[in-house]
């Protein structure tokens, strides 16, 4: 029997971004197989974010590849080298990558139904009565279905990202990208955007995942990748990245991470001593 | 004072007809401005560097022009390389893609008023960039730019005064040709700025109404 490996959903190849003279990132590659929960971390500024923005294309990459289901996104190669696509190809690559945002990104000027149900109205060509039920399914998903009819600055940091999880999952994506999904939230609301998200990993829905949540990535993830200063540095299970990790740079980066937690934990004499 | 009142109801027509002209004139001025405005400001975001520089270009030649000057141009300079426009025509054309560089700079300022994110949610969500302008960025920035467009359009109303010096037979003009043929001075111009008032008032009555509808 020949082994048919599973064919990734999204496919990075030498990956380059650079903004002016700094190197944003300097030749990733990596690939996100079907059902697969990647979760990516690393020190601030080491280019989690920017990689994942490059995966959506909504930074342009200097150079390198991103295949989307074996599509080449946001360039065409030509025998003169690479070419921009047009906005429109580059919808259609991209119309099954979802991604959920930092700071949640909804319309303030739309309820919840209309936020989640907006993208599926005006691209699938779904009669609107189907769209409207699949946006409260979507939203039932989140646990805010009795939040069809608010408006977004009615809700809490936690309810206004579940919603932005169920505007992401209304359009019916094959992999969903989320943008440090939890960091612009209080400390009391990461629980229950956390929980949805681990909902949907279980449901078998392939997601790529930046996060500063450790404990997240350690139960969550299938995969757990380090990147720092651009560059990818090591990567496994998540198992092998936090108890044995091989580069010093990631050693560093847990015994910094390690440390923080247990000041934040310690009673106040404690802390007074440590500091 | 009844001296006035009786000169105001036997110059009436004149007066009617003057209002009438600046305010047919004004308003397709403002279609134009408007729709030529928003025109520029969605150039003025595209992502070829020739055509954002030549937007800028325009909007900095007619903000830095006295509309006088583009008026004398097209109507006395227009026949030179075979454009033969009529005075009405010309107001409307002048004042009209005069305002669209200010309609655009407001529009410009709109645009920026919407956080980036949500753009990018919009793209991630498949719509494309007239979607994402109907549907997100317009409803939003309505509110906003409905105030300085009613101020925009009322300063349109106000500078169409100058198309008396072309000859076109608006407010102004209606009301010089009054002063000509009654040696009264004050009458007719108190006259003239009580219709040019109530058509500004006109136009912010409306302004606050679009103002309330538009809230979200």
């Amino acid at each position: 029997m020949i082994y048919d490996p599973p064919k990734p959903v999204i496919k990075i190849r030498n990956l380059v971004k650079s903004f002016g003279p700094f190197t944003a990132l300097s030749g990733i590659s990596l690939d996100i197989n079907p059902s697969e929960v990647v979760c990516i971390i690393g020190p601030s500024g080491s280019g989690k974010s920017t990689l994942l923005r490059c995966t959506a294309f909504l930074e342009e990459y200097t150079s390198g590849e991103v295949e989307i289901e074996g599509r080449l996104l946001g360039y065409r190669k030509t025998p003169a080298g690479m070419v921009r696509e047009s906005e429109r190809n580059i919808d259609t690559a991209r119309r099954n990558v979802g991604m959920v945002f930092q700071h949640f990104n909804l319309w303030p000027h739309m309820t919840v139904l209309d936020n989640v149900t907006l993208g599926p109205r005006l691209t699938k060509g779904v009669p609107a009565a189907e769209v409207s039920e699949k946006g409260r399914i979507a939203l039932a998903k989140v646990g805010l279905a009795d939040f069809t009819d608010r408006y977004p600055s009615r809700l809490s940091g936690g309810q206004q990202q579940r919603v932005a999880i169920a505007r992401a999952l209304a359009m019916e994506p094959h992999v969903i990208l989320f943008d440090e999904p939890t960091s612009a939230l209080d400390p009391q609301l990461v629980g229950e955007v956390l929980d949805v998200m681990k909902q949907l990993a279980n449901e078998g829905i392939t997601m790529v995942v930046v996060t500063h949540e450790m404990g997240f990535a350690a139960q969550v993830a299938n995969r757990v990748v380090f990147m720092d200063r651009g560059q990818v540095v090591e990567q496994g299970s998540p198992d092998k990245l936090f108890n044995e990790p091989e580069s010093p740079r990631l050693q560093e980066f847990l015994d910094t991470w390690r440390q923080r937690n247990l000041l934040f934990r310690s009673e106040p004499q404690q802390l007074v001593a440590a500091c | 004072m009844t001296q006035v009142f009786e000169l105001w109801i036997e110059y009436w027509p004149m007066l009617a007809a003057g209002l009438a002209t600046t305010a047919w004139i004004c308003a397709l001025a403002t279609m134009i401005g408007i729709a030529v405005g928003l025109l520029l400001a969605c150039l003025d975001g595209a992502r070829s560097t020739i055509l954002r520089r030549t937007v800028r270009a325009y909007i900095e030649i007619m903000r830095g022009l006295p509309i006088l000057i583009l008026l004398f141009v097209l109507y006395y300079g227009g026949p030179g390389i075979g454009l033969r426009l009529n005075a009405e025509t010309v107001g409307v054309l002048g004042l009209g893609f005069y305002g669209a560089a200010y309609f655009a700079e407001i529009f410009r300022s709109g645009f920026h008023s919407i956080p980036k994110g949500q753009i990018e949610a919009a793209r991630m969500a498949g719509l494309s960039a007239g979607q994402i302008m109907r549907h997100v960025k317009l409803p939003q920035m309505l509110a906003l730019i409905t105030p300085p467009m009613v101020n925009q359009i009322i300063i349109l109303i106000k500078e169409s005064a100058v198309l008396s010096i072309i000859t076109v037979a608006e407010l102004t003009k209606n009301t010089a040709q009054f002063v000509n043929e009654t040696y009264a001075v004050v009458g007719p111009y108190l006259a003239a700025a009580l219709l040019y008032w109530l058509l500004v008032e006109a136009v912010a009555l409306l302004g606050r109404t679009v103002e309330r509808m538009v809230r979200y």
